[in-house]
């Protein structure tokens, strides 16, 4: 089973996400703090990160610098997972085939697909 | 005036003639018969004086003749003396002289008469034919007594209804009359007398006078027509005071610039310095431009220098006498001034344009911004909503869910999925209008495109759609954005118009303007011709009140297709008619710049 970490400061989101990603079949690790969840990457690597933007003290766009640049995780996975539509032109100006973006608010079925692309022969 | 004409045969004659020839014939008579009467008495030595009279007559008026005749009647007169005095000598050469004195004579009187009609003639000619209107007129009551025929076409009249008139009488203006008269008493010659006279029609004529005492009954006087000249005068006048108002009282500043020097400089160029005029003048319009365009003026004014005929243009900052800053757009061009070239400049503020522009673009900046925090905040909080319906709806058994609930639940969603669109939509349209996305083209051949669009859209189930495309029509554009363009506009059709829907895709076959031209049109409910400006604005729907409760929709679609094929350099046109339907044309440009 795959493991998801997800970075989320939404207590309801992280909630609703929790058994969402449980009922496709993953496990998620919820941390709603972020520099914990670098630590996390750092000493656990999960499979692949979903990765909320809008946080404090480092958003997620540091956190996706740090991950790549000073933990040299480059193969790492990571989705964000965010509201914000500026996210979209600015993933695909990184044009890196290992970070992708999930629009809030997301389907199931979007939320599948979008995993099944980084996480091929997906469970079940 | 006519004179009568009698025909003898070929011969023309005139009265005046006949009566002459009268008179001679009768004179001659009278000679002859006084002549025979005292030659009968023998008193033979005065008659021969006697046809000296009938021969002078004649010989004035038409000296040629008369001397012909005085020539034969001398022949005739010595042939006479000779058959009465021969053979004594002394006589006959008595009246041989006689008859040479009298030939003599007539010759001399002939001369002299030829002489005066040839100079009165000669007058006459100069009078008749003059390019100059004359009249002659009397110096108590001013009638006129002479007019030749110039005068009176000049003033519109015959020469018959000009001398039954006074001159006084002809004057257009009773100020100018009294000046005239002024002048005519104090002065015996006076040229160049302009003054207005009446033509026949009552209309002002211009002339020039020029008079003259001839005696001292009579005034001649010649006049000139210069209407032609005063009326250029006055539109000269007209033109000089209609250009210097344009450039006195034009709202863009006027500077002429000769030899790099300003030497005009209108009110508005003044305040729009801040210098005084007389600062102006004189100084170099380089003293004016703010340093940091310094190199980019001189650059420009480099180009005055050609001399050719080219109107150019650009933007300078100007320094102000308070130090101020302003913007104007400076237009150029070449002129003649005073007969040497010189440039005209235009200058146009547009620093407030500037400044509304700034705040303009700071307006919308702002405005995104709102809207880009506005959908984040609405976006997430949708996020546990659709997630928990998702799972709810795919696992009712596992969450206890009776199939009335299930359905209850899918409503919700379609609400929260139309929601997430509308928010969607709006951010789209936010980010097109900021001009800062790119389209990604690509080359793809049109019908599958839109024929794929059908197939996984339903459409087909809602309407009886035909297209007709032909397979061949390659595009160059951003794929994914028109597919979207056509959704958004085969779902308008769908969406304002009743079953039996009809919608027809028809690409313009032959146009060759350089774009595609592709219309989509349906048998819905037309738009009304005064919504039909706004239908893609955002927010817009034609008639909103009345529709957007019936059909549901928000009105954005429009809006964010035609900014995408305005993206593209083309653009979505619309043409309605009310109850019977609409046809929406997309123009895409055959050849798209990257830039576009």
């Amino acid at each position: 089973m795959h493991k998801i970490l997800l970075v989320e400061d939404d207590q309801q989101i992280l909630d609703m996400m929790e058994i969402l990603l449980r009922k496709i079949g993953y496990e998620p690790v919820l941390v709603p703090d972020v520099l914990e969840a670098l630590d996390r990457v750092r000493n656990s690597p999960p499979d692949l990160v979903l990765l909320d933007i809008m946080m404090t003290p480092i958003n997620g766009w540091e956190f996706l610098l740090k991950v790549r640049g000073e933990y040299h995780m480059s193969d790492l996975p990571i989705l964000l997972f965010t509201a914000s539509p500026e996210a979209e032109d600015k993933v695909a100006q990184l044009n890196d085939p290992r970070t992708g973006i999930l629009q809030k608010p997301v389907s199931i079925p979007e939320l599948k697909a979008g995993l099944e692309r980084f996480l091929p022969g997906a469970p079940r | 005036m006519g004179e009568r004409i009698f025909r003898f045969g070929q011969r023309q004659v005139s009265e005046t003639d006949l009566v002459r020839w009268v008179v001679i014939l009768s004179l001659t008579s009278c000679c002859i018969l006084i002549s025979a009467i005292t030659f009968l008495h023998a008193i033979p030595y005065i008659n021969y004086q006697l046809f000296f009279i009938p021969i002078i007559y004649a010989a004035y008026f038409y000296p040629r003749q008369g001397i012909y005749v005085a020539a034969g009647a001398g022949v005739v007169y010595q042939a006479v003396g000779y058959f009465y005095t021969y053979p004594n000598p002394a006589a006959m050469l008595g009246v041989t002289a006689e008859a040479v004195f009298f030939i003599i004579t007539a010759i001399i009187i002939a001369y002299f008469i030829n002489k005066i009609r040839s100079g009165e003639a000669l007058y006459r000619t100069v009078f008749e034919h003059s390019q100059l209107g004359i009249i002659l007129f009397t110096r108590e009551g001013f009638a006129i007594t002479e007019t030749n025929d110039k005068f009176a076409a000049m003033l519109n009249f015959s020469p018959q209804e000009i001398l039954s008139k006074k001159l006084t009488g002809l004057f257009f203006i009773e100020r100018e009359k009294e000046r005239f008269l002024e002048r005519i008493e104090k002065f015996p010659e006076v040229s160049d007398f302009e003054t207005r006279l009446s033509t026949s029609g009552g209309e002002a004529c211009w002339v020039n006078l020029s008079w003259n005492r001839v005696d001292e009954l009579t005034v001649s006087c010649t006049a000139v027509n210069i209407n032609a000249r005063k009326l250029a005068e006055k539109l000269n006048n007209d033109n000089m005071m209609k250009y210097r108002q344009l450039t006195e009282n034009s709202p863009t500043s006027i500077l002429i610039v000769q030899k790099e020097k300003i030497i005009y400089a209108n009110p508005t160029f003044t305040e729009f310095s801040g210098y005084r005029s007389v600062e102006v003048i004189g100084r170099e319009l380089t003293g004016f431009i703010d340093p940091g365009d310094l190199h980019k003026f001189s650059e420009f004014i480099g180009r005055w220098a050609d001399r050719r005929p080219v109107t150019a243009q650009a933007e300078f900052r100007f320094l102000r006498k308070d130090s101020g800053v302003r913007v104007a757009l400076l237009f150029s061009s070449p002129i003649i001034h005073a007969g040497n070239p010189a440039t005209m400049i235009n200058l146009l503020d547009i620093s407030e344009k500037l400044r509304l522009e700034e705040k303009i673009r700071m307006d919308n900046e702002r405005r995104r911004g709102i809207i880009i925090t506005v959908a984040h905040e609405l976006r997430t909080p949708l996020q546990p909503i659709l997630g928990y319906l998702n799972l709810l709806i795919s696992d009712p058994e596992g969450f206890s869910i009776v199939d009335e609930t299930k359905k209850i639940l899918e409503r919700c969603l379609v609400s929260v999925d139309r929601e997430r669109q509308i928010i969607n939509q709006m951010l789209e349209l936010s980010v097109l209008e900021s001009g800062k996305l790119q389209v990604s083209l690509s080359k793809f051949p049109l019908e599958p495109l839109v024929k794929g669009l059908l197939d996984t859209s339903g459409y087909l189930d809602k309407a009886d759609i035909t297209v007709s495309i032909p397979p061949t029509i390659v595009m160059t554009a951003d794929r994914e954005r028109i597919q979207n363009v056509f959704d958004s506009l085969m779902s308008n059709a769908i969406n304002y118009s009743k079953p039996p829907r009809k919608i027809d895709i028809t690409y313009r076959v032959g146009a060759d303007d350089g774009f595609h031209h592709i219309s989509i049109q349906d048998n819905g409910i037309g738009i009304p011709p005064e919504s039909i400006e706004n239908i893609f604005e955002p927010f817009q729907l034609a008639d909103a009140s009345k529709l957007s409760r019936k059909y549901d929709r928000i009105g954005l679609s429009l809006s964010i297709a035609k900014k995408v094929a305005q993206m593209h350099g083309g653009d979505i046109t619309v043409q309605s008619m009310v109850n019977s339907g609409s046809t929406f044309t997309l123009h895409l440009p055959k050849e798209v710049s990257p830039d576009a």
